[in-house]
């Protein structure tokens, strides 16, 4: 069923969270990435949709792959786009969030990339510039476009997510792609699975529409896809796991233990990867079964989409 | 082959049995136990004439000494002293000077368990070092053979260390063996607060350091999913801790040491360094205590705690001297002292010798039912022997009960139906 045939419009004029969207939204996102994955892959990558706006990517925490992915993805929409490198910046020097927000609302920017280490920060800010707001990742929370790329990156393959088996593995309790994934893969009507030791678990974490296992290859019997997560070489080293070659002979994964899932098993990563922590190294380079570039690709055309998507309606805004 | 042992008085706690009966054994397990066995096809018929037919006994908490240690406890010397004093299975647990904290030395000891006659079991290191400060490769020590993990005599002193090694060991449905102190409480002290400890001027740790530790320990437990394995209670006030807790939904077990259910603070009378033991020896309203609790089925199982030392090491007075009893050998010999003194029926005696710590561990052993290994031991209750640390099995000999008089020995032991030890050969 395609846009055409419902009178709905995309409604949103942030990304905070999965939870705002319906099945609707995320078909429309999905429907306009394609579109843009399709022109990414040729000369004419460029359009001028968002000539006139300007994207301020707001990165308090490092980030090299989502805030160039952003960027990307606003220039070839006709965006100005700046990077406000905000770790090194006022922050350092003890200006409050709301300081900054306020600073940062006079020079007019319409839309903002945010990255922070605190929960909620996005949606802080969003309240208090009154701006249209993409949550890059806030603390441990939520990180929405990561788990739309995922889920369109796998809709590629296969047409829908909606009853597949999906495997998430790793460290659960600090990831925000773990918790952004859970959301959207559930509205989106998947069956979830999560795997990790009890240490890096969110408490009560079975009551969010997953079923939870301590034992890989009992995890992996008849999934569809993998995500693994990135451990965080810090976690690794007595404190939550003892150490990174006991993760990977417990929690890593290899193609023989992929032999369970199901035969044309996909396996995610959301980059950048540990070989042999998480992930095999002759795993995360297998064509066959990894889509870990194929999700970089989708990261731009997804955040194309999304731009789009709120960079009309902030013009609507204007126009009304 | 096939034998029989008859005319015994049969003790079985698993089944609450006791009375008269024997066993038929084959190929290593029991084929039929009880009043009523048919012996015609037996190769080898041993007449019990009378004498107490029990499981093997199951150790919990033991210590060898680390390879290459001259004149040190090995395995072998271990194994020796276990199949004289009737334990069939035994368990070493880390200590400080074997921490059991390497999966790979860990693997290399297991290879090493089948040659001694009795069953070894291990159980790993919690932290590293057992400095409580960083878990310890819990899944591949579990790989390379542990069943369960310990943290030795140091409790985990940080609290968030301590759930995470409890939430951690609990997918592989291990026990975490945790010594009840309260680390600050308990440091550098030598024996209970007490009158006694008090008129000897030594640094003493109150026994509500107990009833702290259970209760932290029982309620992370309960938070992070853990099993909790309360290593070696020894005070009241750590008893009426386990009660409280135990009300609630945890999974926790209890072990007391051989020495702090027949011994008290007092043995120590002269500031004897064979008495210094950890915990501390502690005051006879404890021990009573102790012994109802085993009475009541409160404690799961009665350890040892073997721990063979050099003669340096107890060369020292009292506060200095390194703590640790040999008791593998006098384990049953001790208890039963309790039971001739009338304060322990055998068969209580028994329970947390045998199931009590099979059950603990799902092992098959520790009953004498049809079906379970043949793991035996035939004991005369009545015979008197004094204890010569010296003629002990092990090469130390710092044995707290050396020069007491017991009545009751093991005169055979059976693992698998193999018999590892006679008496009277």
């Amino acid at each position: 069923m395609s846009r055409a045939e419902f009178s709905y419009d995309f409604p949103h004029r942030h990304l905070l969270s999965v939870a705002d969207l319906n099945p609707v939204d995320i078909a429309i996102i999905f429907e306009r990435a394609e579109v843009f994955l399709k022109r990414n892959r040729t000369p004419d990558k460029a359009s001028d949709d968002l000539r006139g706006l300007t994207v301020l990517n707001l990165f308090f925490e490092a980030s090299t792959r989502t805030q160039g992915s952003f960027e990307m993805a606003g220039k070839r929409l006709g965006a100005d786009v700046v990077n406000f490198a905000v770790a090194h910046s006022s922050t350092s020097k003890g200006e409050s969030l709301s300081d900054t927000a306020r600073t940062l609302a006079a020079m007019q920017p319409d839309i903002l990339v945010v990255r922070h280490p605190a929960t909620g920060a996005p949606k802080f800010l969003a309240e208090a510039t009154g701006l249209s707001v993409i949550n890059a990742g806030d603390g441990m929370h939520e990180h929405p476009t990561q788990a739309l790329l995922d889920s369109f990156t796998l809709a590629q393959r296969w047409g829908s997510v909606g009853g597949r088996r999906i495997l998430i593995v790793g460290d659960i309790l600090h990831s925000r792609v773990a918790r952004s994934n859970i959301g959207l893969l559930n509205i989106l009507g998947a069956e979830i699975r999560l795997c990790a030791p009890p240490t890096l678990l969110p408490t009560d974490v079975d009551q969010w529409g997953v079923e939870v296992f301590h034992d890989l290859d009992a995890a992996l019997v008849g999934c569809d896809a993998v995500m693994a997560l990135r451990q965080q070489k810090e976690r690794m080293t007595g404190g939550f796991v003892p150490s990174e070659r006991e993760f990977f002979h417990l929690f890593g994964l290899t193609h023989e233990r992929l032999e369970v899932a199901s035969p044309d098993v996909l396996v995610l990563h959301p980059g950048p990867m540990n070989r042999g922590v998480e992930i095999h190294t002759r795993l995360a380079d297998d064509p066959e079964i990894s889509l870990i570039l194929d999700q970089v690709e989708s990261g731009v055309a997804v955040r194309m989409a999304m731009l789009e998507l709120i960079g009309t309606n902030i013009r609507k805004g204007y126009a009304a | 082959m096939m034998f029989a042992i008859i005319n015994a008085r049969l003790v079985d706690p698993a089944s609450d049995y006791d009375g008269p009966g024997g066993v038929v054994v084959a190929d290593g397990i029991i084929l039929e136990a009880g009043p009523d066995i048919d012996i015609d096809a037996c190769d080898e018929i041993i007449d019990a004439r009378g004498r107490i037919l029990a499981p093997a006994l199951i150790d919990l908490r033991t210590a060898k000494e680390p390879g290459l240690t001259p004149d040190g406890e090995t395995l072998s010397s271990l194994a020796a002293g276990a199949a004289r004093g009737g334990v069939g299975t035994v368990m070493l647990a880390p200590n400080a000077r074997t921490p059991q904290d390497s999966p790979d030395s860990l693997a290399a000891l297991v290879r090493t368990f089948d040659d001694h006659g009795v069953r070894f079991l291990a159980a790993g290191a919690a932290t590293v070092g057992l400095k409580g400060e960083q878990m310890a490769e819990i899944g591949l020590l579990a790989r390379c053979g542990a069943v369960m993990v310990g943290n030795g005599d140091r409790p985990i002193a940080d609290s968030r260390i301590l759930r995470r090694v409890l939430a951690y060991s609990s997918q592989f449905d291990f026990w975490l063996a945790s010594r009840p102190a309260d680390a600050e409480l308990s440091a550098g002290t030598v024996a209970l607060e007490s009158d006694w400890s008090a008129r000897m001027g030594l640094p003493s740790e109150p026994a509500i350091s107990e009833r702290i530790a259970i209760e932290r320990d029982a309620s992370l437990a309960e938070l992070s999913g853990g099993k909790l394995l309360v290593d070696r209670l020894s005070t009241e006030a750590g008893l009426d801790a386990l009660r409280h807790v135990r009300v609630r939904d945890i999974e926790i077990a209890a072990s007391v040491a051989v020495a702090h259910l027949t011994l008290n603070e007092t043995d120590a009378g002269d500031l004897d360094s064979a008495f210094r033991m950890d915990p501390p020896l502690r005051s006879e309203m404890d021990r009573r205590a102790l012994v109802e609790a085993v009475i009541n089925g409160e404690i799961n199982a009665v350890v040892s705690d073997h721990r063979p030392t050099p003669f340096d090491d107890k060369g020292e007075p009292f506060a200095l001297a390194i703590a640790g009893t040999l008791s593998v050998e006098t384990l049953l010999g001790a208890m039963l002292g309790l039971v001739h003194d009338g304060q322990l029926e055998l068969i209580d005696a028994l329970r947390v010798l045998t199931c009590g710590p099979a059950d603990l561990l799902s092992l098959p052993q520790g009953r004498i039912t049809a079906g379970a290994p043949a793991d035996l031991i035939l004991i005369d209750g009545d015979i008197p022997w004094v204890v010569d640390a010296d003629a002990l099995a092990s090469p130390r000999a710092n044995c707290a009960w050396s020069g007491r008089r017991f009545q009751g020995r093991v005169l055979q032991t059976f693992v698998a139906g193999v018999m590892i030890h006679n008496h009277d050969g």
